[in-house]
């Protein structure tokens, strides 16, 4: 694909997914906070771990007119500890407490893999 | 005199009212309450237009041939609690001595939107990237629908059964979107939306509606006048790692603040009329409502006791999912169908003798939160 995008992911390989880490509190925000948002001081940069498990999910079953095929969705979380949301693909069905890994996507910035390693 | 009631309610049918322009559609209501309250336009001091995508002063459009002779006339947005929100706010200036007599109609026109589910506030980096990704109202109740499965001791025939019970009260409520019964087998056996729910457990997407309500600090000479008891909005949290989304936090939250200010027990509540856009919606809002203790919802489902004839009737009009969801008219409909409770008026569908009703509904369609806003509203007699 092509190159991913810079607001969500690191520029050194292995490319990581970015979030943001309040200074103080430590807790981080995904997606970063914006370069122009009057409280990006507050933050720095935090690469994110890429693997994590499935909170909850749903299988998405578009009306037949559309001719796109069911798709799933759902939160998972990631070790910091943070929660995103995003596409979850590899599975026709996920189950909760998978494992699931970040992969950088040229249509959504990111989705989520069901990770071969399933420890 | 700090008490503010309830004069006069009015609502259109919901349904498809295709070719109607907003005027002739919210005037109904609004003509409507206004003789139900035996008041004249006149007696009108202001007016609260609560709307969600019908374009900028809806209200001064709806009124503008009525006459009102240029008082204030206040449109409110707050997603799906606009309405709830809009009569939030009319007890407020009356509380402050602003007026002693208003009006407040919420309307919507969803058919004008083309179908399909509602769009999220994407003027927002988080919601935009999530929506990209396909975040809809839909889906974030499929996964909580997906977590309570999960977690409690449920099956998906529960969730259906909260349809089957909202449709059976549709049947009985001529202002209903949805006028047949139904079954867990044809509700499980619908298309399915968004995994575990099928489509007969999303409210319908076509649907226009008004509804309107007077309110004033003259009590009503009427002998069941009803009286606001309390009256909340929250908003939603930032959402945290860890949070449960099953918890249902902001409308817990208001419930809470609105049984404190009401004076009232949760198990004094007599009627309610949640917001049900979908089956899962129901069973989390027993809980947050306190209607059960936590973990008992499906419990509470079983029983029968949400049923019309059970101790604490829910959504006898139908709620979201059969009497349908035109969304700033939703809140303001909850009510008129809870004064008629009240009162005795609600014909085929009358709850017993409730001397205490609750309305909740909420507002979402941004990434972060787990609603946005949530209303609720204790009436009683």
């Amino acid at each position: 694909m092509s190159n991913p995008d810079s607001r969500l992911w690191s520029g050194s390989e292995p490319t990581r997914l970015l979030a943001s880490q309040h200074l103080r509190s430590g807790a981080l925000v995904f997606p970063p906070v914006a370069a122009d948002s009057p409280l990006a001081a507050e933050y720095r940069p935090a690469a994110l771990d890429p693997v994590g498990t499935v909170y909850s999910y749903t299988v998405i079953h578009p009306a037949a007119r559309t001719g796109q095929a069911p798709y799933a969705l759902g939160y998972v979380d990631l070790r910091g500890p943070v929660r995103i949301f995003g596409r979850l693909a590899g599975k026709a069905r996920p189950a909760i407490g998978d494992r699931y890994r970040a992969r950088p996507d040229a249509d959504y910035g990111y989705t989520f893999e069901y990770a071969e390693d399933q420890r | 005199m700090n008490a503010v009631h309830i004069a006069g309610v009015a609502m259109t049918p919901f349904g498809r009212h295709t070719g109607t322009h907003a005027p002739e559609l919210a005037q109904r209501a609004i003509l409507g309450a206004l003789d139900d309250a035996g008041l004249e336009l006149a007696d009108v001091q202001a007016v609260y237009c609560a709307n969600v995508f019908g374009g900028m002063i809806l209200g001064q459009l709806v009124l503008r041939d009525l006459g009102l002779a240029g008082i204030p006339v206040y449109n409110v947005e707050n997603a799906c609690a606009s309405g709830a929100t809009a009569v939030h706010l009319a007890r407020h200036a009356l509380l402050a001595d602003q007026y002693d007599t208003v009006l407040v109609f919420g309307i919507e026109q969803l058919t004008a939107l083309g179908g399909g589910t509602i769009p999220m506030q994407r003027n927002d980096r988080m919601t935009d990237l999530y929506a990209r990704a396909g975040l809809v109202l839909p889906a974030v109740y499929a996964m909580r629908g997906t977590r309570f499965l999960h977690e409690r001791d449920a099956t998906r025939e529960d969730l259906a059964q909260v349809a089957v019970k909202n449709r059976r009260n549709g049947v009985l409520n001529e202002y209903a979107q949805q006028r047949t019964e139904t079954s867990v087998e044809e509700v499980l056996a619908s298309r399915m939306i968004a995994d575990p729910l099928t489509l007969l457990q999303c409210c319908p997407s076509q649907v226009d509606g008004a509804a309107a309500v007077v309110l004033t600090k003259r009590r009503p000479t009427g002998e069941h006048a009803v009286r606001v008891l309390g009256s909340v909005v929250q908003s939603g949290l930032r959402e945290a790692p860890g949070d449960d989304i099953l918890d249902a936090e902001i409308t817990a939250r208001a419930a809470r603040l609105a049984y404190a200010q009401a004076g009232v027990d949760p198990a004094d509540v007599g009627v309610v009329e949640l917001h049900d856009a979908f089956t899962i919606a129901e069973l989390l809002y027993y809980e947050a409502l306190q209607l059960a203790p936590h973990g008992e919802a499906v419990s509470l489902l079983r029983s029968g006791a949400t049923q019309i004839d059970g101790r604490v009737p829910v959504n006898p009009s139908g709620g979201l999912l059969a009497k349908g969801h035109p969304l700033g008219a939703t809140g303001v409909a909850q009510m008129v169908e809870l004064t008629w409770q009240l009162q005795g008026r609600a014909g085929a569908r009358q709850a017993g003798q409730p001397r205490v009703a609750l309305a909740q509904c909420t507002g979402g369609g941004i990434a972060g939160v787990d609603h946005a806003a949530s209303s609720v509203h204790i009436l009683g007699v």
